[in-house]
């Protein structure tokens, strides 16, 4: 109810102005997963539409964007929807580590209005429950052997974050990231399947899509998270303390596009920032397997710029960038 | 002749697919044995055999098309054109108005019945599927204009 | 198994609440009206109408209940412009228009419409059925299927494809490969390399295969009307009351039966979804028919039948991994996924305990969605074919605001709209040269399965092809692959020479 005021206000202020005098209404709130359904991006628009059910004129549409690991989105943002305020769309540090090496092309950090978070998330070494690597030394000390020994699969291609969860666990015991066996499939649903059956040995998932699927048919063999992280996934060991120098955080959020008029983007801070207040919204998170990560707005858009740059830092070393 | 035409035309699109998968295209290291290049350099090959086969023996077909009929198959894809250009800027209602408005009159509908026509398909258009349906249709300029006002 | 029935038992009493069987009215009618807009299939119908359903604040299994009529009415009102205009309503009804569309220029649109109501509804009942049956055992033997069997499965489809053969087999093989080539366009799923895209971002996720449907069909069939009226060769069509028959359904019940087992099975494999469904069950039926097939692609009710079984059972399919592993694959899964997830409920292993509820209300109401579909749809037949009586120089430009809301209103992206207006003008050409536009379309929804999952399995084996031919089920496939390719034509000449025998007698 607030926002439609807002929006009222704001039209009554520019209703000369007649190009921009709706973009700060936010009749129809969409949020645009840059994947096929059942992946991390979805998980993230999700979050904003259970989370801000009530910050909202009406419920947000999800929509799916997929291919191009969400190039085709930031492209959409920066060429025909730069205005549109009505969308969000989610990204996570995989978007950013792709700003980073490059891979959006000429769009960098600087090209999109970074809006809010939706949490954090972690990555896992995830087994079948009944593979025969018990724990992470198993798996690794196989690796330690030749880096092909091991079938490891994700649910993204070379260079994208999921690679690099494999590729920084590998390099832990000294081993070239490059020989490893490494299956791309097309988004986590897939991979996990692919898991199941037998084809890969190794899935590098996340935490948070884990939450439905503790069930014992899969396997966390370690987290990547600085330390351990709450119930119900208290019980997995973090890949620090098991000795190897393998992390990997998961930063949600969203963008919009560059030429959102100001009222819009702050119209939409605020909706996020009153929802973090909201019980519910810790609840949506931690149903989602997201940990709290809660920023919106300027300082967000900092923070963002802040980890993009770090990335640059890894890529580099990783070899994916010269 | 028609199918030799087209075969060395298509020829020539499959040598350009191939000159890309065969030179252009790869990958900053490679992880899979195929690599991004493999399947469009295999698909380039038989694709140039194919057009090798139609261009040297061709079965005949004809392009059946006369001249006034390309003319008039010309004006629809310029309509077309239009009608996607004008889609966004000037909204769905004005613009499928206008694009319904002339085509049947091309097509044969008397001047009255061609506005009548093309006045309701884009009004009733919009009030159906986005209004209704609740669909994203682009609205245009008059209607923000009118909601501007009110 | 008797926990089967005590669940059903539970679902059914939700949904036959009579609130709930008008909310499922209400879903199917306004779920036919907009699925028969091209290109707004079940997927983005329900996509669209869900935030209107949830507003309306209805309790989670009445929202499901509406959701599931929304779901069957939008696939059957794909059928509607499939038939009538030759404008595939979505990706799954590429291959009803094959048979369907030319059985409505017979005059037998009424017959036509009918038949694939009841074939929809066969194919659909008989996944849920076997869905609510074995799901659990046919979802672990599905996720055992690896790249190499998907492998397999292309080669299979592929050969199918030989049935799909028009008169000049070379140009059969070239239309495949342009739908491949198209298929290769965008960004590698593999390595993440950008190939073919010229710099060009909207296609830098490759083009949308709603995009290149509505362009080559639609956008064609415009083009095509167009020069008909202007060289007289366009009749008013005629619109009979003309009706599926018993004989009829005779006449197509191992079709039916055959289709819905390959297209619930096809829907099963996580990836695979109803495009592939339809188009290997139309070239598997092709096949079978042998001599008495030549009729296929000419207005035959197998052909029609057969890609509309496949493509409900599908469906069905698609929803097992999801429901039993928590494995989201296709389409139809997302519409569930974002169903459950509105009333926080995790879709996976552990629903059928927690709620099991909703669970089963949601299964209930899938037979009733089917049923409904049939119930609502028959009647109003008549009354869609009369849209054919609409004289030519409206329905005309009408196609083409159709496929414009279609393809609009799901990206929103204008770039779109010359897309298909261009691939528009390259079918009609294609048409022209005596090109057949299914092998491009079988192109394009294979392409991408078929390199990724080749690459996979080689990934996987290290770079040895023999990973290929090693599982059980691929060579299951290949068996399947030969006989398909050998036994119709032989079995033609057995009986041929038999019937000789008998007449030189």
């Amino acid at each position: 109810m607030k926002l439609m005021k807002l929006a009222a206000t704001s039209l009554l202020c520019t209703s000369l102005m007649v190009g921009s005098a709706f973009a700060a209404a936010i009749e129809k709130p969409e949020c645009i997963a840059p994947a096929k359904p059942g992946g991390g991006f979805d998980l993230t628009c999700r979050v904003a539409m259970l989370g801000l059910k009530d910050q909202l004129p009406s419920l947000m549409q999800v929509t799916f964007m997929p291919g191009g690991i969400g190039a085709v989105a930031i492209n959409m943002f920066n060429s025909t929807r730069t205005d549109d305020p009505n969308a969000i769309v989610a990204f996570s540090s995989g978007s950013l580590l792709n700003i980073a090496t490059g891979k959006y092309g000429q769009w960098t950090e600087n090209d999109v209005r970074w809006l809010a978070s939706a949490g954090a998330d972690f990555g896992a070494v995830i087994v079948k429950g009944d593979s025969k690597f018990k724990t992470l030394d198993d798996l690794m000390n196989q690796l330690k052997t030749a880096e092909n020994s091991v079938v490891i699969g994700a649910g993204g291609s070379v260079g994208s974050q999921d690679w690099m969860k494999a590729a920084l666990l590998v390099k832990s015991v000294e081993k070239d990231p490059k020989k490893m066996r490494y299956v791309a499939y097309d988004g986590g649903g897939d991979a996990i399947a692919g898991l199941l059956g037998g084809s890969i040995e190794a899935y590098m998932g996340d935490v948070g899509e884990m939450a439905s699927h503790l069930d014992g048919s899969m396997k966390i063999l370690a987290v990547m998270s600085p330390e351990r992280l709450p119930a119900p996934f208290d019980q997995f060991p973090t890949t620090k303390e098991l000795g190897y120098d393998a992390e990997w955080t998961i930063m949600r959020g969203y963008y919009m596009g560059k030429n959102v008029s100001d009222e819009a983007y702050n119209a939409w801070v605020d909706a996020f920032k009153a929802a973090y207040a909201t019980e519910e919204f810790a609840t949506i998170q931690k149903e989602k397997g997201l940990m709290k990560l809660n920023m919106a707005g300027a300082e967000f858009d900092a923070d963002v710029k802040k980890r993009v740059e770090r990335m640059r830092g890894i890529a580099k070393e990783a070899g994916l960038i010269k | 002749m028609a199918d030799r035409i087209f075969g060395c035309i298509a020829l020539a699109i499959a040598l350009g697919y191939g000159f890309i998968a065969f030179t252009i295209i790869e990958a900053p290291f490679q992880y899979d044995p195929l690599g991004p290049e493999t399947w469009p350099q295999i698909l380039s090959v038989f694709a140039c055999l194919c057009c090798l086969y139609i261009i040297v023996l061709p079965d005949g077909t004809r392009l059946k098309v006369l001249g006034s009929t390309l003319m008039r198959i010309a004006i629809l894809l310029i309509l077309l054109s239009a009608y996607a250009y004008l889609f966004e800027p000037i909204g769905f209602i004005l613009s499928t108005t206008l694009f319904c408005l002339v085509l049947s009159r091309i097509l044969g509908a008397t001047a009255l019945q061609a506005v009548v026509f093309g006045v309701a398909s884009g009004t009733f258009g919009y009030l159906l599927c986005a209004v209704i349906l609740d669909l994203n249709l682009p609205e245009g300029f008059i209607l923000k204009l009118l909601r501007g006002l009110s | 198994m008797n926990e089967v029935l005590a669940g059903l038992y539970t679902g059914f009493g939700v949904a036959l609440a009579p609130m709930n069987l008008l909310y499922v009215i209400v879903g199917c009618f306004s779920g036919t009206l907009i699925g028969a807009l091209p290109g707004i299939g079940p997927i983005n119908g329900v996509a669209i109408l869900l935030p209107i359903a949830y507003s309306l604040g209805l309790p989670p299994e009445s929202a499901l209940i509406l959701l599931a009529g929304i779901y069957y009415g939008a696939e059957y009102g794909g059928r509607i412009s499939s038939i009538l205009l030759n404008v595939p309503g979505d990706a799954g009804a590429v291959f009803t228009t094959l048979d369907g569309n030319p059985m409505a220029k017979n005059g037998e649109a009424g017959r036509a419409l009918s038949l694939s109501a009841v074939a929809s509804f066969v194919g659909g009942t008989f996944a849920v059925i076997l869905m609510s049956l074995f799901g659990p055992m046919l979802a672990s033997v599905a996720i055992h299927f690896n790249p190499s069997d998907y492998v397999a499965l292309m080669v299979f489809a592929f050969t199918c494809l030989a049935s799909l053969v028009g008169k000049n087999p070379v140009k059969t093989l070239l239309a495949a490969l342009m739908g491949l080539m198209i298929a290769s366009i965008g960004i590698d799923a593999n390595t993440g390399v950008a190939r073919f895209t010229f710099g060009v971002p909207d296609i830098l996720a490759g083009i949308d295969f709603l995009v290149i449907v509505i362009g080559l069909f639609g956008m064609g069939e415009l083009i095509t009307l167009v020069e008909h009226q202007i060289t007289g060769k366009l009749k008013v069509l005629p619109v009979g009351k003309s009706f599926v028959s018993l004989k009829d359904l005779a006449v197509v019940k191992w079709v039916v039966f055959r289709c819905s087992m390959l297209g619930f099975f096809i829907g099963v494999l996580p990836g695979t979804g109803a495009s592939v469904a339809s188009a290997v069950a139309y070239g598997t039926e092709k096949r079978i028919a042998g001599k008495s097939g030549e009729n296929f692609g000419k207005g035959d009710i197998r052909g029609l039948a057969a890609p509309e079984a496949a493509n409900n059972a599908s469906a069905g399919g698609a929803m097992v991994p999801m429901l039993t592993l928590g494995i989201p694959g296709s389409g139809t899964t997302a519409i569930l996924l974002g169903a459950l997830l509105l009333f926080n409920i995790t879709p996976g292993p552990l629903m059928f305990q927690q709620r099991p509820e909703i669970a089963w209300g949601l299964i209930a109401s899938m037979y009733i969605g089917n049923l409904a579909l049939l119930v609502i749809n028959l009647p109003l037949v008549g009354f869609f074919a009369r849209l054919l009586t609409i004289p030519q120089k409206y329905l005309t430009p009408l196609i083409a605001v159709l496929a414009f809301i279609g393809v609009y209103s799901v990206v929103s992206n204008p770039f779109d709209l010359y897309m298909i207006i261009g691939l528009g003008l390259f079918g009609w050409l294609l048409k022209k040269m005596g090109f057949s536009l299914a092998p491009v379309i079988l192109g394009v929804v294979l392409g991408n399965l078929f390199e990724d999952n080749l690459r996979r399995a080689l990934s996987i084996s290290g770079g040895d092809w023999k990973v290929l031919v090693e599982s059980s089920s691929s060579i299951i496939i290949y068996v399947l692959t030969v006989l398909i390719l050998f036994v119709p034509p032989l079995y033609g000449r057995i009986k041929k020479s038999r019937m000789e025998k008998k007449t030189a007698e």
